[in-house]
This record gives C-alpha cells, sequence and structure tokens, in this order.
C-alpha cells in the first residue's frame, strides 16, 4: 500500500483528483465488465445468426418426401407392417431432378414418392411425383428421380471428410416438419469415422422428423445426409431406436457423389460381402484368423484356407478383426480389394508364407448348410483369448453320434483329433488346435464332401479316416451319454449379480466340479420373480447331464423386456466365476411367451447361444431370419400342442422358413404330459458339443 | 502517517469495490445471468397423481407480481391440495384460479406479494433456430430450494401440434415450438423456454407423440398464447374446447367417394365421383389417389377428413392426386360449412379440469 501510495504521490495529484483517479480506475473496470457479458451474448447470437445462415444456405436444396401410400406390404399386409407415414426429407444432388433420401422413407417394396419443393417467394411448394432409380443397401439411402418443368436447386460444395474435426459445429437441416421453413437441430461432430467407416456421427438431434436431411457445418457446406444407421455393436437393428439419444449419423455427401452415376443408371449397390468368419468371436481384440472360407465364396476362389490370417487390407495393416471390417465395410459388391495372408507353413514349423490376392467382393452367397462328421468332442471351459493367440486345447472324442460318418468310420471315445485336410486339389492339412479350428475347416465343407481326419488312438497310434460329411441332423439322440449322480441332484441357489433387478435361481451340477457345464436358460411365462421352489423339477436331470439351468425372473410381471436379457448375460457372468463353462453347449428355451422370448435372447446375445428350444411356442411375430453361416448357425427344437399330429399351421410356417435359412431344425415327440421335458431339454443341451 | 492512513482509506475503498466488480462479472457472465434470472421465476408444482404412468409433479412460471403461476393443464392439479415451491424454498398453497381447456392452461394463485415473474410480452414470432433454453423439473429431480434443470437447444421448427391420438390426447391444436433438446419428460410441463436475451417465449407442453412420426414431440406452446389463455382465464372468457368430431368433413359431401376403410390405415384411393357433384366438375376420376389437401399431405382416409376439417367455412377446396405416375392439382371451390361442434360453450374455471 505504500507502493501505491508512493506511486500515486509521484504523479502529484490533488487529494480530489486521487479520488476521481480511483474512481476511474473503477468505472473503467465496470464498463469492461458489461463489455465482456455484452460480447458473450453477442456472441451466442452472432453463432445464432451463424446457424440461420448456414441452414438458408441448403434450404433449397433440401425437399420433403412423402409417401404416395401404396406400399403394397402397407396395403395388403397386416395393419403392423405398414411404413412410416411421415413425411420425411430429401436432398437435391443435381439439377435434373435427381434427389437422394433414406431407406426410412422409401422401404424396400415401394417404387414411388411424392417430392414437394420448398415454397418460394411466389408460391407454396408444389409436388411432383418421383420414382425410385437406384438404392444404396449398404448405406442406406435411395436415389429419386422427378420430371420438373424448372431446375431444382442442387446442393453446391461438400466439406471433404478429411477436414471434420470432432467438436466442430453440425447443423442438421430438414423439413420432416414444415414445408415452408426447414427444421433445424444444432450439435456437434461427435465422430468423423463411426458404423464401420460408413458415418458421420453428431449429437444434434437426429430422428424421423429430420432423415434424409443435411448435415452441414457453420458455413453451410453439406457434411452429409442425415440417415438411421444401425449401431450394430449396440444391438440394434434399425437405428431409429437412437433418436433422442444423443446419437446421429450422416452417410457423407462425397461417399453418395462417388457412387451417384452407378445410382442413376439403375444400379442396386449392395454391400460387398467376402465369405469369411473369424476363429475370435471378439471383433475388438480378436486377430483376423479365418475360421471358415465359405465353398463358392470370393474368399474360397481367391484361396482364403481356414488358418490363414489376414494381415492386410487394401494397402493397410491390419491386426484385428475390427480394422478388417473397417476396411470392409464401406466396400460394395463388385469391387476388388487388396488382401494379403499369413499361412503358417506345415512343413517347416515357425515359418509363415505372405499371400497376396485381389477377390473380387459379391452381393450374396450361396445358401450354405453345415455339415458335420459326428464326433462330440470332450467339453472345455476356454479361458479368455489373449491377444495374440486363441485359446489352444486338443480335441478329444468324448462320445461319437450314432449312425454318423465317424461312427461309420470306427471312430470312439477317447481319440484326439490331430489335424484335418479339407476337400480340394491343392487343401493342405490343418492342424486341429481346438473344437473351433475344426469347426472353422468343417463350415467352409460342402455337405456330402469328404475330409481326412487324423486322430490319435488309444494306444498313442496316428490313424487317418476319410469321412464325407453329412448334413446337420434334426433330433437329438435318444442315448445321450450321461455323467455320475449325486445322491440329493443338483445345488439350487439364487444366483445374485450386480445391476440384476431380478435374480434367477440357478441350479448349478454337484459332480465333478472340474467339469465344465453346459447352460440351459429356461423362461416360463412371466410372472415376476422366480421361487426357489420352482427350480426343484431340474435338479436331477441338470447332475445327469452336467448343465447348470439358468430359471431368469422377468422385472414386469406381465411381460418379457430387454433389461431381462441384459439380466440373463450378466447372471451368465457370475455364473462362468462359479464353474467353467462349455462355450459350445448353451442353450436358451422357454415355453409359450417365455419361448418366442428364448428365440429373441438368443437373437440378442448373439451365435453363441446355438441352440433355442420352443415349447408350446412359435417365433415372435417380428422376428426376422438371417441366413444362416459359418459363425451364424442354430438349431432350433419346437414342442407345439398338435392337432392329428399336425404342427399348427404357425410353426409349420417357421419350421419351413428356418429350414429355408439353412437353419437346423428338430421337432420333440409329441408329450403325454403336461411336465417340462427336462430330460430332452438337458440333453439337447450336450448334443449341440456336436461337430 | 497520516497520509498514509488516508491512502490506507482510499485502498480499502478500491479493495471493496474491486472485490464487488469482480463478482458482479463473474455473475453477469451471459448466459449465467440469463439463466439465473429465469430460473427464479419458475416454479416446481406438486399435486395429485403418482398413478401408473401419470406423474403427480410438473413444473410452471410466474407471470405476474400476485403471484400467479402460469401452467399446463393436467391431472397434476385435479387435487385438493396444490403445492408450489418456489427457487427460494418456500412452499406455498396455491389455489386454482382458472384454466383454459382449449389451450390446455391453467393459473394458480399462490398467496405473495413480492415474486419475480416473467413479463409476457414478446409478440413476435420467434424465427426456427432460436437458440433456447429451457427450464422445468423433470423427473422432479429438484426438491427444496434446489434449482430448475436447464437444458440448451434451438427452436426446430414452427408447427401446429398435430399429436398422436391415444392416452395423451392434445386437443390444442394451434402452432407449437418443437425444440431439438429432449424436454418430453415426466416434470417439464409448464416449464419455462426463454431465449437468450432471458424472454419468456414459451411453454414446455405436456408429453405426447407426433401424430405422423410416432416420436416423442419435444414442443413448446408460443407466448402470444400463453398470453392470451392467462388474460382470458383471469378475465373468465375462456373460449370453449373444440369439440372432438368437430374437425371432422365427410368428402362424400364434396362428391368423393373413397375405397372402404378396410384397414388401419387405407391409402386415400377414389373408387366413385358423385355425379354432378364439385368433385365430377373438378376432373377427379375413379382411382385416383389423393395426396394432398391444401398442400397437407394426407396418407390416410382418416388424415383427408380431417385436413378438410381444418379448412374454414368457405375456404378453396384444393386437392391434389396422383393419376398414370403424376401428380394432378385440382380445385374443388370453397368448403361447405361445418353441421357440428363449434357453438358449444364450456364454462370457464374449474369444470374445464
Amino acid at each position: 500500500m505504500r507502493f501505491l501510495g508512493r506511486f500515486l504521490d509521484r504523479v502529484r495529484y490533488t487529494p480530489a483528483s486521487r479520488i476521481l483517479s480511483v474512481a476511474a480506475v473503477i468505472a473503467f473496470q465496470w464498463l469492461a465488465a458489461a463489455g465482456q457479458t455484452r460480447a458473450e451474448e453477442s456472441m451466442g447470437l452472432l453463432e445464432e445468426q451463424a446457424f440461420r445462415a448456414a441452414a438458408a444456405r441448403v434450404a433449397r436444396s433440401v425437399v420433403r418426401i412423402e409417401a404416395s401410400s401404396v406400399s403394397p406390404s402397407a396395403v395388403g399386409g397386416p395393419s403392423e407392417a405398414a411404413p412410416a407415414s411421415g413425411p420425411s426429407t430429401g436432398l437435391v444432388v443435381d439439377s435434373a431432378g435427381w434427389i437422394i433420401t433414406t431407406t426410412f422413407a422409401i422401404p424396400a417394396d415401394v417404387d414411388e414418392a411424392i417430392v414437394v419443393l420448398p415454397a418460394t417467394a411466389t408460391g407454396t411448394g408444389s409436388r411432383l411425383a418421383a420414382r425410385v432409380v437406384g438404392r444404396d443397401l449398404s448405406r442406406g439411402f435411395v436415389l429419386l428421380k422427378v420430371e420438373s418443368p424448372t431446375a431444382l436447386v442442387a446442393l453446391e460444395s461438400s466439406v471433404p471428410r478429411e477436414k471434420l474435426r470432432v467438436g466442430q459445429w453440425a447443423i442438421a437441416v430438414a423439413r420432416g416438419w414444415d414445408i415452408t421453413t426447414p427444421n433445424v437441430a444444432i450439435g456437434v461432430i461427435s465422430a468423423v469415422n463411426r458404423a464401420w467407416g460408413r458415418a458421420v456421427q453428431t449429437d444434434a438431434a437426429v430422428s424421423p422428423a429430420n432423415y434424409g436431411g443435411a448435415l452441414v457445418d457453420i458455413h453451410g457446406d453439406v457434411i452429409g445426409m442425415l440417415a438411421p444407421l444401425p449401431a450394430d455393436t449396440a444391438g440394434m437393428m434399425l437405428g431409429t431406436e437412437l433418436y433422442d439419444s444423443g446419437i446421429g449419423f450422416a452417410v457423407p455427401l462425397e461417399d453418395i457423389h462417388r457412387v451417384l452415376p452407378r445410382l442413376q443408371s439403375g444400379e442396386t449397390l449392395d454391400p460387398g460381402v467376402l465369405g469369411i468368419s473369424y476363429r475370435s468371436r471378439d471383433v475388438f481384440t480378436g486377430v483376423p484368423t479365418i475360421a471358415t472360407s465359405r465353398p463358392g465364396s470370393p474368399a474360397a476362389e481367391a484361396g482364403i484356407q481356414p488358418g490363414d490370417t489376414i494381415v492386410s487390407v487394401a494397402d493397410r495393416p491390419v491386426t484385428r478383426i475390427a480394422e478388417v471390417r473397417h476396411a470392409l465395410a464401406p466396400l460394395y459388391a463388385g469391387d476388388d480389394v487388396e488382401l494379403v495372408i499369413e499361412r503358417s507353413d506345415e512343413k517347416v514349423a515357425g515359418t509363415v508364407q505372405r499371400i497376396s490376392m485381389r477377390p473380387r467382393l459379391v452381393a450374396t452367397l450361396p445358401p450354405w448348410q453345415r455339415s458335420v462328421i459326428g464326433i462330440v468332442p470332450r467339453r472345455v471351459a476356454v479361458q479368455t483369448e489373449t491377444n495374440r493367440t486363441e485359446g489352444e486345447r486338443p480335441v478329444v472324442i468324448d462320445w461319437v453320434w450314432p449312425d454318423s460318418p465317424a461312427a461309420t468310420a470306427g471312430l470312439v471315445g477317447g481319440m484326439t483329433v490331430l489335424a484335418v485336410t479339407p476337400p480340394g486339389k491343392a487343401a493342405e492339412r490343418v492342424a486341429v488346435t481346438s473344437a473351433a479350428a475344426l469347426a472353422g475347416v468343417l463350415g467352409g465343407v460342402r455337405v456330402g464332401d469328404a475330409v481326412t481326419l487324423v486322430v490319435l488312438d488309444a494306444e498313442g497310434q496316428e490313424q487317418s479316416h476319410r469321412l464325407t460329411t453329412m448334413a446337420m441332423p434334426a433330433d437329438v439322440p435318444a442315448q445321450t451319454p450321461t455323467r455320475e449322480e449325486g445322491p440329493d441332484g443338483a445345488e439350487v441357489i439364487r444366483l445374485e449379480a450386480p445391476e440384476v433387478a431380478m435374480p434367477p435361481v440357478a441350479v448349478i451340477p454337484t459332480g465333478d466340479a472340474t467339469d465344465p457345464v453346459g447352460v440351459l436358460v429356461y423362461f416360463t411365462r412371466p410372472h415376476g420373480p422366480v421361487d426357489i421352489a420352482e427350480a426343484s423339477m431340474w435338479r436331477v436331470a441338470a447332475n445327469r447331464y452336467g448343465v447348470a439351468v439358468i430359471l431368469p425372473g422377468s422385472i414386469d410381471p406381465q411381460r418379457w423386456s430387454r433389461d431381462d436379457i441384459r439380466g440373463v448375460a450378466r447372471s451368465i457372468d457370475s455364473l462362468r466365476v462359479r464353474r467353467g463353462i462349455d462355450s459350445s453347449r448353451l442353450v436358451m428355451a422357454g415355453s409359450g411367451a417365455g419361448g418366442a422370448f428364448a428365440w429373441l435372447a438368443a437373437e440378442a446375445l448373439g451365435p453363441a447361444f446355438r441352440g433355442v428350444a420352443l415349447l408350446d411356442a412359435a417365433l415372435p411375430r417380428q422376428a426376422t431370419i438371417e441366413p444362416s453361416e459359418p459363425g451364424r448357425f442354430r438349431w432350433v427344437l419346437f414342442d407345439p400342442p398338435r392337432d392329428n399330429g399336425q404342427l399348427p399351421p404357425r410353426v409349420e410356417n417357421d419350421r419351413n422358413r428356418l429350414i429355408q435359412a439353412g437353419y437346423g431344425v428338430g421337432v420333440l415327440p409329441e408329450r403325454e404330459s403336461q411336465m417340462v421335458p427336462v430330460e430332452t431339454l438337458c440333453s439337447f443341451v450336450e448334443a449341440n458339443g456336436l461337430l | 502517517m497520516k497520509q498514509s492512513l488516508c491512502w490506507l482509506g482510499y485502498f480499502g475503498a478500491y479493495v471493496v469495490v474491486s472485490v464487488t466488480v469482480s463478482m458482479a462479472i463473474a455473475v453477469a457472465d451471459a448466459p449465467r445471468q440469463t439463466i439465473s434470472d429465469a430460473a427464479r421465476k419458475v416454479v416446481k408444482i406438486y399435486g395429485a397423481g403418482g398413478l401408473r404412468g401419470l406423474e403427480s409433479y410438473q413444473s410452471g412460471v410466474l407471470v405476474s407480481p400476485q403471484g400467479h403461476v402460469l401452467t399446463v393443464m393436467s391431472t397434476v392439479l385435479d387435487a385438493d391440495e396444490i403445492d408450489c415451491v418456489c427457487d427460494d424454498g418456500m412452499r406455498y398453497r396455491g389455489t386454482l384460479v382458472g384454466a383454459d381447456p382449449s389451450r390446455q392452461l391453467a393459473v394458480i394463485a399462490l398467496e405473495t406479494a413480492d415474486a419475480p415473474f416473467f413479463a409476457m410480452a414478446v409478440e413476435d414470432p420467434i424465427d426456427v433456430g432460436t437458440r433456447v433454453f429451457a427450464l422445468s423439473n423433470l423427473f422432479g429431480v429438484a426438491v427444496g430450494d434446489e434449482r430448475v434443470s436447464v437444458q440448451t437447444g434451438v427452436v426446430t421448427a414452427r408447427v401446429p401440434l398435430e399429436a398422436r391420438r391415444g392416452a395423451y390426447e392434445v386437443p390444442f391444436s394451434g402452432d407449437v415450438y418443437v425444440v431439438d433438446c429432449t424436454t418430453n419428460n415426466p416434470g417439464s410441463p409448464g416449464g419455462a423456454l426463454i431465449d437468450w436475451q432471458g424472454r419468456l417465449i414459451g411453454m414446455l407442453g405436456k408429453e405426447v407423440r407426433a401424430n405422423a412420426s410416432g416420436i416423442w414431440l419435444n414442443y413448446a406452446i408460443p407466448i402470444a398464447e400463453l398470453a392470451r389463455g392467462y388474460q382470458d382465464i383471469l378475465s373468465g372468457t375462456v373460449p370453449p374446447p373444440p369439440a372432438r368430431d368437430a374437425l371432422s368433413f365427410d368428402p362424400r359431401r364434396l362428391g368423393i367417394v373413397f375405397v372402404p376403410d378396410l384397414l388401419d390405415r387405407t391409402p386415400p384411393f377414389i373408387e366413385s365421383v358423385v355425379s354432378g357433384s364439385a368433385a365430377e366438375q373438378s376432373g377427379l376420376s375413379p382411382d385416383d389417389l389423393v395426396v394432398a389437401v391444401d398442400g397437407r399431405s394426407v396418407p390416410s382416409r382418416d388424415a383427408v377428413q380431417r385436413a378438410l376439417g381444418m379448412l374454414a367455412d368457405g375456404d378453396p377446396v384444393r386437392i391434389a392426386v396422383v393419376r398414370a405416375g403424376r401428380v394432378v392439382e385440382v380445385d374443388l371451390g370453397p368448403r361447405p360449412p361445418l353441421r357440428s361442434g363449434r357453438e358449444v360453450r364450456v364454462p370457464a374455471g374449474k369444470e374445464g379440469l
């Protein structure tokens, strides 16, 4: 303070002017503060003006799309199949009348629509009939053509993807609400490379009110078209579930322009398929080692074999399955892709060959049917995979399927499978290091083709057998091997797990604790919490077949819900901590509403749940059946009430659809009592180990 | 020494004032000040409900110095005791002054004399793209003197409210502001929508789904409607609610006969045209598919009836049809008067609930 005093003294102000000078300083600070306030307020308002200007820049190219309500599925089919009737949005990409919109606005069975041009100063928006010219099924957009007497206003400049930065402003502009003024939503770019490289992500509100609209930057330059892309990693199938979630997607305009000439010539662009499946189920950490190369697929034609590891796609090195997907997902059927694979040399241990190839991707693969040889390997509890190597466990035959190629060849329990040679001239012997490796090779073999199996018998002698593969059987064998039973039957506990609101009751075998268990999840009719007593009927069968039975409760006493599926997944994790689980013997089953739900739960939890049993139930009505393929196969058992031995029409229909899609489908023999066939279901779990 | 003391005095004054100024800078921070000023005018309302699917709480805004709270009409207010908790944590027993069923608004009086309040002065339409804050007690997370929650967004669109019919039928049929933040939550109805200058521009509406797309709507009732509704409730001149079937007009009266309505959403294909009717004179013919009435999209027969009903008596009926892959627009002349509904009068006040 002395210093301040001396300082002010030195400038020799009178006391009055000293007061004035202090006041001046304070006044200056006040003004600065007020200025700052105004600056921030006006900053916000300037941004607001910039948003409006950006939206206005593209507004003339943003049109409304109305269904012309002639979708055959909407007219002829049940009302639930009717597409969303609300107006949607499209973007003019060429002034000659070319407009893009989403498959959400134009479902697959619709080939025309109404385009409403924006209202101009002279009048209201005019309606034009539009026809569908081309479709991009990979990115979910549709090209429309209108005949307009005047030129339309096409979108001008687009932002190249590499210029986009996470966090920059992103403005959604569409006409779902109002034809005069486009609706806008503001957000930022959340990610530039989502949905396996096909989309930009934003947190601007993206919903059916603006699908098909433009996502633009603060200057009004176009980033892309808003689209409901599915976030398949989150278990969502449609993409529309994401509205109001802070997640929205836009297909980059540059990607759309790249394929525009092909669509204009009337092409339908399909996502490109290579025809491989991987040994690892973990997309993000798994190494891209091939389990199966589908017969007749581009992969098989190019010479990809089980056990090969992809090390480079389109000149980019890859080490994870996710990287391969990122590189392949943006490609279309008909595109060629440069691949480099590594193959270990059987003759010189520890050496690998590098092979380059250039397969041409296709739209669809020939139908796949699962082929088996008839061995059921001994159970193993596979440890978690490390990043680089997969769990390697010798494949020891536990039992041989009756009347199978393996039984005919004289294979018996106790033999160890060493190697397999797939059919084909140049095919090489593949070491069988795990049941998954053998399953992978068999997945690439047509039913009826022969493989050569090298096994080690009980005396330690190598034997070689030629086996002609057979189609996956439909029924569970009557004599499925059993395990030693304890005197009291299996243990019944409540399987508490973190975050599980309605813990299930679990029946856990009491036999050899080192023997991995199979798992049966059984959904009854939904009735809220499960009573311990409900588990008693499972105790004998669970021990006899070494199967842990999980009986989930429903959070809502009236119905099963998605949250119940999450609870089941957590419960299985918690079971895994107590007992080793054999991951090839997992079954979902249920009766009535629980049966339909068992199918949904298996679909939600992925292909690991191979077996599904529906007692007194058909598939849920909304069930879509994806064609089976290696790594996505189910064995479905039905057990409906019969009318003079006839299946109910709905079950008959489901059965045919599933068979058509390449699934194994069996029907349980008619039961006399209302009792749950616990023995059959538990032996079904064991039978799922079949190879 | 004396001079030193004098300087000490000056400096002390300087420090005190400086600190005051810095505090002023901190709170004058736009838009923090704007939000904080507005939040003091939003109240948390607790009333009836709590049953399955119905919330027992919502929000409201103070609109007069006498403690008048404007909120949306709902079952929450259908209670003997309505509790209002102000920003300072003070709890008041509210008295229902009256309600406006056509605008879905209600006024509650609190026993307070010096409450901060929103002036309902903004009359100009708010532009699409205007930055807004939504202040409400969403999910009831603010309790006691905790401040209501704030969300930010922009006005996405200004459109008529065509909410899906069903559990949450909303008779309000004027334009609303759709916003791009998720305000459609329990407890939000009655909350304030303000612009960046802190002006009240709308009130968050009830939870509804859009009729057209089936998605949940995030919307606010515009200030002009709020101001009119408030005045009408105070003066006891509340307009009657629209009769339920008043807004449907039978197209046969224009000579249009549609294909039978067998399915939920039968597309409006014309089956036949009555000879000598306006429809025939305009050139409409069987197999034409009606796609728009007066510029509004009509995906179903039902939608045609409603779109015709929304025209005023004597308005020109302009219809767009698809015929052989082309859109054709026709004019059917003035719309005949509706025959029902318009004269119904409902007394203002509690009966409206």
